[in-house]
């Protein structure tokens, strides 16, 4: 990456955080008065957007379950966040106590909350890293500690990689990633995707909202998502809007599209 | 508050399913539909308790709001909607019925409302501690950070990498301290060179040679690591003394140091010797600066170096003076070519035999713009040490047969122009090239240019320049050794040569003056000489002949010319080829 490793970041809680704007859309207090303005301004122009957020997150709770119950004990989640309510850790753990969770996110302000609730969790811990070099996250020595790359590993990058942009070639980095897990590992992928609305400026609105923030918005569509899935075999019912993806009850299906984002589940044979 | 008559028509789960819909999305709720109607079922069932209580049991609604919150219904729309809800459906779906329903409605709905809010507010302001909390913790590891890297960047910035030693910039601060602050009155530096370490890099390999430096490195800083140990670069050290007592201080550093160095090193499996130099500068720290300080110790190292290494020299304004002054001239020859500074004066070479010019020897002069006319022996010796002989060579060879194209009227033959040639202008490829050249453009005739080589360079002359000396001969060229008999060269061995001429050193003809009996022996073998010269067919001519007397006596002994004093100062050549052949018998003026 352009930024040398000892150049430290600097914590400027005046611009608007997509970690802290996302838990503001959930409901959260985990935010600043610039992030709320922001994530508000975002509203103004997309009303769905704590929908989204809530859509999302309902999405990771069902595929960490599924994970967990098919016999998944170890994740690796990219962008985790804020960790406010129903985190990674607490589905997988409950299901198997000795479910390991390392937890990764460019935010420092993310990192050191996360760190505060993980204190007491042997099985959980979070590292400052960014999806952008995934040779670092696979080296980093909190993950080598916590998870056993011979064994199945989820590696989840659910609402995260619309940060991430062409020029930082996404299908390199999951190649990368790829390149480290045994059988039986899986990819969860989620990110906006515009598939199928034709530009009704929301989406032009949103960009124009998230370029004051620390990350850019890049949308995709659901064949760049199933491509993304290359090496991977997808999981039923495949890449789908979120809310379709193994869904609890029908009614919550209607209307799915309007949740935005696109995600599915990858298994490696 | 009773059960009304429709009791048994009671239906908590359609409340607390229609409850479940009317708050989900208010905000994210970590569970399936299921648990989440599982859950305001319990609470439904809080809620018939409080509106039957008696009397009212206020905290059962607070509970209530407080549990919502808790599990995550917490948002303004969550709490809206329930408010809605219970205000519609609950009395209606629990069947219950009673006077002051609507009283009793009312007050759950403030609990309720209540304990949400207090809740609610309770959260947020620990979500925001925590998240202002995270967020100086964030802050706080940003700032250490930096303050790491900044400490790391500064070490990088003035340690050299390889030996872990401080690096010029740090010695350079160090030594500015020194000298500026109010340390001490004296400041001392070691200047350390390993010698031959090229040797070592050459023959084992760069990744040995770094080994070594890191050894070396290693015991300077066990041996005087009181003292501020630098490395430079390369195989360059310094020590630096902050505090010297005077120049003993920094000789016995300077002893321990080289000590240290001399201690033989296994590297690498290889057991290696090595020795070092040592310049060194002591000096009061008053009128000085670390750029003069560390030129002078530059140079006193090049001093112990010259002396053949393994030594420490103490920096001598004198002697430094004076090599400074020799440095300057030298630097300025090239200048002082293009300018047009130097020029040529001739001295004759004279025939024993009728007197005649046969030759006149070129001699540089330099017109230098503040030292005025300097001579040879003030300049050539640095020409010959830096290389700029070559130059400066180039242009009396040059010049030279320019001048003595155009001597003679063509009444007489005109005599010929005696170069000197330093050995490097020997050893370079072009000479043959650039003979010809210069006889073709002046229309010179190769038999009127002679050229002079002392004895030394021509013994140290390897087999290709002697091919272009015999080139040279063949087109006609005369070759001459100047110096004859100071070095030692045999005759046997000139057989082999292209030479054609001796020119006997000054130092045989002194002892002709003398009286006798010492002047006999010098005369039988200045006779030996020449004769033996004349078996090899070769002509020989005297040179430092100031007197009559030494005259005569080479031309009985057979010598064939002769130069000095007597026969002509060095001048201008026009001086000597005015003077008539009849004249040149007698001494000039
Ligand atoms: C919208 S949140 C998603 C949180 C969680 N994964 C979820 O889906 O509920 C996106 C997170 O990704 C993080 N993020 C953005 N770009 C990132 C990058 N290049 N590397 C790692 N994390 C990144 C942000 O800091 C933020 O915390």
């Amino acid at each position: 990456m352009q930024r040398p490793d000892w150049a430290p970041d600097t914590i400027d809680i005046e611009r608007p955080s997509a970690a802290r704007m996302y838990d503001y859309y959930l409901g959260g207090s985990h935010n600043f008065a610039p992030d709320r303005a922001a994530a508000r301004a975002m509203m103004a122009a997309v009303p769905e957007a704590p929908l989204m957020a809530q859509a999302n997150r309902a999405f990771l709770r069902r595929v960490v379950q599924y994970l967990a119950e098919s016999g998944v004990r170890q994740f690796l989640d990219i962008g985790s966040g804020i960790p406010t309510v129903g985190n990674v850790h607490e589905i997988a753990q409950r299901v198997a106590p000795d479910s390991r969770v390392v937890y990764v996110d460019v935010d420092p302000v993310a990192v050191a909350h996360s760190r505060e609730i993980l204190a007491g969790n042997d099985g959980a811990t979070v590292i400052q890293e960014d999806l952008r070099r995934p040779a670092a996250i696979l080296a980093h020595p909190e993950v080598t500690r916590l998870l056993d790359f011979s064994e199945p590993v989820a590696v989840m990058i659910v609402a995260v990689l619309h940060f991430v942009a062409p020029e930082d070639r996404p299908a390199e980095v999951l190649r990368t990633l790829r390149d480290a897990l045994a059988p039986g590992s899986h990819l969860v992928l989620s990110q906006a995707s515009d598939d199928g609305r034709d530009g009704t400026g929301e989406r032009a609105e949103a960009e124009r909202v998230y370029r004051r923030t620390d990350s850019q918005l890049w949308f995709r569509g659901r064949r760049d998502l199933v491509d993304l899935f290359d090496g991977f075999d997808l999981v039923e019912p495949g890449v789908v809007w979120v809310p379709q993806w193994r869904p609890e009850s029908p009614e919550s299906v209607e209307d799915a599209e309007r949740a935005v984002f696109m995600g599915g589940v990858g298994r490696l044979s | 508050m009773t059960d009304g008559p429709e009791s048994d028509r009671s239906c908590p789960g359609a409340f607390a399913r229609a409850w479940a819909k009317a708050v989900s999305g208010t905000s994210y709720l970590p569970m399936t539909q299921a648990q989440l109607e599982a859950l305001l079922h319990r609470l439904t069932g809080r809620l018939a308790e409080a509106l039957r209580s008696e009397p009212f049991d206020q905290r059962i609604g607070q509970q209530v709001g407080a549990e919502l919150v808790a599990a995550h219904i917490a948002s303004a729309e969550g709490l809206g909607r329930t408010v809605e809800v219970i205000q519609l459906r609950l009395l209606r779906d629990l069947g219950l019925v009673a006077d002051d329903g609507e009283d009793r409605m009312a007050r759950l709905l403030a609990t309720v409302a209540t304990g949400y809010a207090r809740a609610l507010r309770d959260r947020t302001l620990d979500e925001q501690e925590s998240i202002r909390r995270a967020a100086m913790v964030a802050r706080a590891q940003a700032e250490r950070a930096l303050r790491d890297s900044e400490a790391r960047f500064r070490h990088q910035a003035n340690h050299d990498p390889l030996t872990g030693l401080p690096n010029r910039a740090l010695l350079t601060e160090r030594l500015t301290a020194a000298i500026a602050g109010r340390g001490a009155d004296r400041v001392g530096v070691c200047f350390l060179d390993l010698d031959r370490f090229k040797v070592i890099n050459d023959s084992l390999g760069h990744q040995i040679g770094d080994l070594l430096l890191v050894a070396v490195g290693e015991r300077l800083r066990q041996a005087v690591g009181e003292h501020l140990v630098a490395r430079l670069g390369g195989d360059e050290f310094v020590i630096l003394v902050e505090r010297s007592g005077g120049a003993d201080d920094v000789v016995r550093v300077a002893e321990t140091a080289l000590a240290a160095v001399r201690r033989p090193a296994v590297v690498a499996g290889h057991e290696l010797t090595v020795s070092a130099s040592i310049g060194i500068v002591e000096q009061p720290v008053d009128g000085t600066t670390p750029g003069e300080l560390m030129r002078a110790a530059g140079s006193t190292l090049h001093w112990a170096k010259a002396a053949g290494g393994a030594r420490w020299s103490v920096f001598d304004a004198d002697r430094n003076e004076r090599e400074l002054a020799r440095y300057a001239l030298s630097a300025a020859i090239p200048a002082a070519l293009e300018r047009g500074e130097f020029l040529l004066d001739y001295q004759p070479l004279t025939s024993l035999r009728d007197g005649a010019v046969l030759g006149m020897e070129a001699l540089v002069r330099w017109r230098h713009p503040q030292r005025g006319l300097l001579r040879p022996d003030a300049f050539i010796g640095l020409a010959e040490e830096t290389g700029l002989i070559v130059p400066l060579g180039g242009w009396v060879l040059a010049e030279a047969c320019r001048e003595a194209a155009g001597w003679g009227d063509g009444s007489a033959p005109a005599p010929f122009v005696s170069v000197n040639l330093a050995v490097q202008q020997v050893r370079r490829p072009g000479l043959v090239d650039e003979v010809r050249g210069l006889l073709r453009r002046t229309g010179l005739p190769p038999e009127r240019l002679q050229l002079e080589l002392t004895e030394s360079t021509m013994m140290s002359t390897a087999e290709e320049p002697v091919r272009a000396l015999r080139v040279l001969a063949d087109l006609g060229v005369r070759i001459a050794i100047d110096d004859f008999g100071t070095g030692y060269c045999n005759l046997a061995y000139l057989r082999g040569l292209p030479v054609t001429e001796l020119k006997v050193a000054g130092e045989f003809v002194t002892g002709l003056r003398a009286p006798e009996p010492a002047s006999r022996t010098d005369e039988r073998i200045l006779a030996s000489l020449v004769s033996l010269a004349h078996a090899l067919d070769l002509t020989v001519t005297a040179e430092g002949v100031e007197t009559a007397e030494q005259a005569d006596r080479l031309r009985a002994i057979g010598c064939d010319a002769a130069q000095g004093w007597h026969f002509g100062r060095p001048g201008p050549a026009a001086r000597h080829l005015t003077r008539s052949p009849a004249l040149s018998g007698t001494p000039a003026r």
